[in-house]
């Protein structure tokens, strides 16, 4: 029941999130705190975040914990990368690949530890690319990342843990359903994305 | 095993509240009149009567065939149906779109008021054919050039919904009055299929 609503929360949460506005999801918040805000309520990092963080609850503990450890070094590394990278990217679209198969991975129940680890670099990478913050200073910019840096890490060290507990039918059957709905939404925006890229430039 | 009635109450106990997180502020409008936003992807799905029937066949033939029909259509249909929008999105012709949705609200709505029960595969690959047409329909009406993720995000949790409202009802199957009730639903969405299918609606 508890772990039903807690559940229900993170849902919540998500589907109170709005779209990536120029990277700066609420007006006058910056630094550190402005970046751990960042990693959580810009849309694809959540869903990213929630889509792995739902996979490494599927895994054997020490599977689980070295795909957070995995994803902490290859996200520290892509952080220090995108402070010293200026141009933009295919980060957001390489990150919606890796959470579209994620969520098909979901979908299916079928999570191969070493696929599993590979994904967690992938978007942990990506994810840490995608969050560089725009037309501000070299100072706010690295604190920025350093917030974005740690809202991602605990945020998906609680999913993971958390999801450890998705047990019974009712919540195995929901983490499926959200592992489709995930799958469907980084298919249609990744193909939106190609396109608008195709006719727009 | 069966899904509990108390699973299900707390299921939609819990749908509203996620309605209620995900309300967000009359944000400008994109150049075909659709607001860019969750909740402009969520009422996209909604202020279409032929797709909501369709989808409410879905969940409702999901549970009057039980487990893991209940499950699995509802995972199926999502991940087709962003397929589809795909398609719709990158302008790939699809004859028959309307035609097709009309026809899957009669045959879904005719599979409840029959009470047919297919293998499961072949419910699966149905449900699946006829994703594809609602998914092309909402693909090509998607807004381009915008940053869809939360719109996405608003249409497939719209769609999972309807599914869960056609799952919800379909329990009352378990009952020899609520399976009536049940058929009846399934034979009145087979006629508002036909009745769109004539464009009588």
């Amino acid at each position: 029941m508890t772990w039903f609503f807690c559940a229900a929360l993170v849902t919540c949460l998500f589907a109170s999130t709005t779209p990536a506005l120029a990277h700066a999801p609420l007006m006058g918040i910056g630094g550190v705190f402005g970046g751990v805000i960042h990693a959580l309520l810009v849309p694809e990092h959540g869903l990213t975040l929630l889509a792995l963080g739902l996979v490494l609850g599927r895994q054997k503990q020490d599977a689980r914990r070295l795909g957070v450890l995995i994803f902490v070094a290859i996200l520290t590394c892509g952080l220090v990368a995108a402070a010293l990278i200026g141009e933009e990217t295919l980060a957001a679209d390489l990150l919606l690949l890796a959470t579209c198969t994620l969520g098909l991975l979901i979908a299916a129940t079928w999570m191969p530890p070493r696929l599993v680890l590979c994904l967690a670099a992938l978007a942990a990478l990506m994810l840490a690319l995608d969050s560089k913050p725009d037309g501000t200073s070299a100072v706010e910019s690295t604190r920025m990342l350093i917030g974005s840096g740690l809202g991602a890490t605990i945020a998906l060290a609680l999913l993971a843990e958390g999801a450890v507990y998705l047990r019974g039918h009712v919540l195995l059957i929901a983490a499926r359903v959200a592992g489709s709905w995930i799958a469907a939404i980084g298919i249609m925006v990744l193909s939106l994305r190609i396109v608008t890229r195709m006719t727009i430039g | 095993m069966r899904l509990r009635t108390n699973a299900l109450g707390r299921l939609a106990a819990v749908v509203p509240l996620v309605l209620a997180a995900a309300t967000t502020s009359a944000l400008a409008h994109s150049e075909n009149g659709v607001a860019i936003d969750f909740w402009g992807g969520f009422t996209h799905p909604i202020f279409g009567p032929d797709h909501v029937i369709a989808m409410v066949a879905v969940g409702l033939w999901g549970a009057f065939l039980g487990q893991p029909a209940i499950w699995l259509l509802p995972v199926v249909f999502p991940l087709v149906m962003a397929f589809g929008g795909a398609l719709g999105v990158a302008g790939m012709p699809l004859p028959g779109v309307e035609t097709g949705i009309a026809i899957s609200a009669i045959i879904l709505g005719g599979m409840v008021a029959f009470a047919a029960r297919p293998p499961l595969w072949i419910a699966a690959v149905l449900v699946g054919a006829f994703a594809i047409f609602h998914g092309h329909a909402h693909g090509a009406e998607l807004p381009i050039g915008a940053d869809a993720v939360a719109f996405s995000m608003g249409f497939v949790v719209a769609t999972g919904s309807l599914h869960l409202g056609g799952i919800t009802f379909g329990g009352l199957s378990h009952w020899p009055a609520g399976r009536v009730a049940v058929r009846a639903a399934g034979g009145v969405i087979s006629l508002l299929g036909f009745a769109y299918l004539g464009k009588i609606l």
